[in-house]
């Protein structure tokens, strides 16, 4: 197993930039992404004998991350919606022009996303996944995984509209 | 033929079987209202991906390295997730040391107490509580954290009913020091119930960022408060209540 380990540590240390990604659609925040980014780095490696040689390292990752976030949100509870969306209204004033602000309009539209919709986007817009892939990590039927997304999409634009063409 | 949103969303997302995706793009070129919905589409696409794409080229935190790397001490039961600490005990004396070695509290409370102009004080203790006063009470008693007027000298954060059914809130004060409270409505006053002084208010536009809010008044609202936290209705309900408990 230590063989299979240290493999393993090789593969998620080159995974790191992407599960960070994963993460921020999830939980908005850089400091609460993180932790779930070492939570299920932790875990991964306490089940490194659960993961398959044959299956994608990413999708499992994907899905226990997946996993530490439900945790998360039920633990955390009412904490985390009452704070986040006042804290990113302070981000958008501070921050610098053009593309950066528009990726903060984009990432406090999708901190507004019911979570499981929010997932939706994460695995297939953000993170380029298949249908079939990000279904397998929700454990949902295709679709609702279809559904979600399109109701996602439907508010995404709702509430970004277009994008200005100057500032793209 | 006409395609549904579902199939235009499916091909922008690459999942259009070889047919009919061979059909949508015929007829999308001699259909320019059915190729705007589909640029539509992909261009949303294309904007949260550039959204997030940024953090592929941050640093990795030393930490996520080192505890992938090698043998981190897994702290007990890693299937629990903790963020951040959050049982804090609420006054513990170590913690309230730490705070009183910044300020000793009468160097807290002297810019508060009712000077040569009594009744601007935001602060009264002359009853021996801690009562809000001038632009503190009137704050507490008026001001709304969904309308906060631009530049006022106290802003509003978190309204909630305690566990006896009273209200709370919670304010950072901007001009004095920014010192950020709590404080529940007792009779036909506000009773601060938390004082500190906030650095992190004082260093920017004070937000109620979980990260923001100074442990002790976190601390705080997380032993009063039942329930969820008001919403802006509830918020304005309470206020054309006066503040009193709803009756039960």
């Amino acid at each position: 197993m230590p063989a299979i380990v240290a493999e393993l540590r090789t593969e998620l240390v080159e995974l790191l930039p992407r599960l960070r990604r994963f993460a921020r659609v999830l939980a908005r925040d850089p400091h609460d992404a993180d932790d779930l980014v070492q939570t299920a780095i932790e875990r991964a490696l306490a089940h490194a004998g659960q993961l398959r040689a044959d299956a994608p390292l990413a999708a499992w990752m994907f899905g226990i991350l997946r996993h530490a976030w439900i945790d998360e949100q039920r633990a955390r509870g009412r904490r985390g919606r009452l704070f986040a969306p006042a804290e990113s209204a302070e981000e958008v004033a501070d921050a610098a022009q053009g593309a950066a602000v528009d990726a903060i309009a984009v990432q406090d539209a999708v901190a507004r996303l019911p979570e499981e919709q929010r997932l939706a986007v994460a695995l297939v817009l953000v993170e380029g996944l298949s249908y079939k892939e990000a279904a397998h990590i929700m454990e949902a039927p295709i679709g609702t995984l279809t559904s979600r997304l399109a109701r996602a999409r439907e508010a995404l634009q709702a509430m970004l509209g277009e994008r200005d063409g100057a500032g793209g | 033929m006409t395609f549904n949103e579902e199939t235009l969303i499916a091909y922008a997302d690459g999942e259009l079987d070889a047919a009919t995706r061979a059909a949508l793009e015929a007829a999308a070129a001699s259909d320019p209202q059915l190729a705007a919905r589909i640029a539509r589409h992909r261009a949303l696409r294309a904007r949260l991906e550039e959204a997030f794409a940024p953090v592929l080229g941050e640093p990795v935190p030393e930490r996520l390295l080192a505890s992938t790397r090698r043998e981190a001490p897994l702290q007990g039961a890693s299937n629990v997730v903790r963020l951040e600490p959050r049982a804090r005990p609420r006054w513990s004396w170590p913690e309230w040391s730490a705070i009183a070695a910044s300020l000793v509290l009468g160097a807290l409370l002297g810019p508060l107490l009712p000077g040569p102009r009594p009744g601007n004080a935001p602060v009264d203790t002359r009853t021996g509580q801690m009562l809000a006063s001038g632009v503190l009470a009137r704050a507490l008693s008026e001001q709304l954290a969904s309308a906060q007027p631009p530049g006022a000298p106290v802003e509003i954060g978190v309204s909630f009913s305690d566990k006896d059914g009273g209200y709370c809130r919670t304010f950072v004060l901007r001009e004095r020091q920014a010192l950020a409270g709590l404080a529940c409505r007792e009779g036909s006053a506000w009773q601060v119930v938390t004082l500190v002084r906030s650095a992190t208010a004082a260093a920017s536009g004070y937000r109620q960022a979980a990260s923001a809010l100074p442990p002790a008044v976190a601390g705080t609202l997380d032993e009063l408060i039942a329930g969820e936290p008001l919403d802006a209705a509830g918020e304005a309900a309470a206020r054309a209540r006066g503040w009193n408990r709803p009756a039960r």
